[in-house]
């Protein structure tokens, strides 16, 4: 019934718990899946006057990136394997994390989007995820939520 | 994975679509699906402890023979496509104020383990708007829920 199925990442826990669940479903429905994490994007810092020594060039930055989405999405690429479900995946750097998974559900022609209830940001369980909420009210795919 | 499917319509034409990718997913996954139609709660009037009874007045019996009736004839599409597709249906109709709340308990009561609904019906105005029936099970749910656009 689902061919693709777009599995975003923050490597919090509940997104873990969602990769699990995803690439569960995903073997059953013999559906691919797509691991995607979205990354903070560079900041220019705001001192004029002198340069911290702790300031990050953007080339240290995408390095730290690259390194974290490695982590991340090898968690997505380990569980399908061990599934043995076909995976792919991607990283890029957003400051709108909702606005990049929408974009790359369209992009991959994903017909689902597996996600966490909440992430990093989720505190209390009475309140879906600000990301999560985002992408379903922007989402032209069905979107499931896993707690 | 998912062994009982819970499916809360409403009739729009939204929520329709979401029972066919119910019904499609449990065929697939050899699933029971769970139809539930939630009526609105019987509301005492006012006026009706008089003498006499206002015109139009509805007692609580027949509130709950109209709710039935409604429901059932909602309910009927969930048991067509089942029946269709070969899967296992039951369906339930109830009353109450709280379509989420009945929705979470109707999950509870017959251990469903996916809760499949649109993301909008009947009082969706917008697209970027989930619904507010859908948007307070998504908080309060403790399986997961597919939304359906």
């Amino acid at each position: 019934m689902f061919k693709r199925i777009l599995v975003p990442t923050d490597g919090s826990a509940p997104s873990r718990r969602a990769i699990k669940r995803a690439v569960q479903f995903a073997r059953e429905q013999k559906a691919r899946v797509h691991g995607f994490y979205v990354g903070p994007p560079w900041q220019l810092p705001v001192y004029s006057e002198y340069v911290p020594p702790e300031v990050i060039s953007p080339k240290a930055h995408a390095a730290a990136v690259k390194k974290t989405a490695a982590r991340y999405l090898g968690a997505v690429k380990k569980a399908a394997r061990a599934a043995g479900v076909r995976c792919s995946v991607r990283y890029v750097l957003g400051a709108h994390p909702y606005d990049e998974i929408v974009k790359e559900a369209r992009r991959r022609r994903c017909d689902l989007i597996a996600i966490a209830s909440h992430g990093r940001r989720g505190i209390s369980r009475l309140l879906l995820g600000s990301e999560t909420s985002k992408v379903l009210a922007h989402s032209g795919i069905p979107v499931l939520v896993c707690r | 994975m998912f062994k009982n499917i819970l499916v809360p319509i409403d009739g729009s034409p939204l929520s329709r679509r979401a029972v066919d990718c119910a019904v499609g997913l449990a065929k697939q996954q050899r699933a029971r699906v769970t139809g539930l139609w939630v009526g609105p709660a019987w509301e005492p009037n006012l006026y009706a402890y008089g003498d006499s009874a206002p015109p139009g007045f509805v007692s609580r019996k027949q509130h709950a023979a109209r709710v039935k009736s409604a429901g059932a004839r909602h309910l009927r599409a969930v048991a067509k496509a089942a029946a269709a597709a070969g899967v296992r249906c039951k369906c339930t109709c109830v009353e109450g104020a709280f379509p989420y709340l009945e929705i979470i308990n109707a999950a509870r009561r017959h251990s469903c383990d996916l809760i499949v609904m649109a993301s909008h019906s009947r009082r969706g105005i917008s697209r970027l708007l989930l619904g507010s029936q859908t948007s307070k099970v998504l908080a309060l749910a403790d399986i997961p829920v597919l939304v359906c656009r």
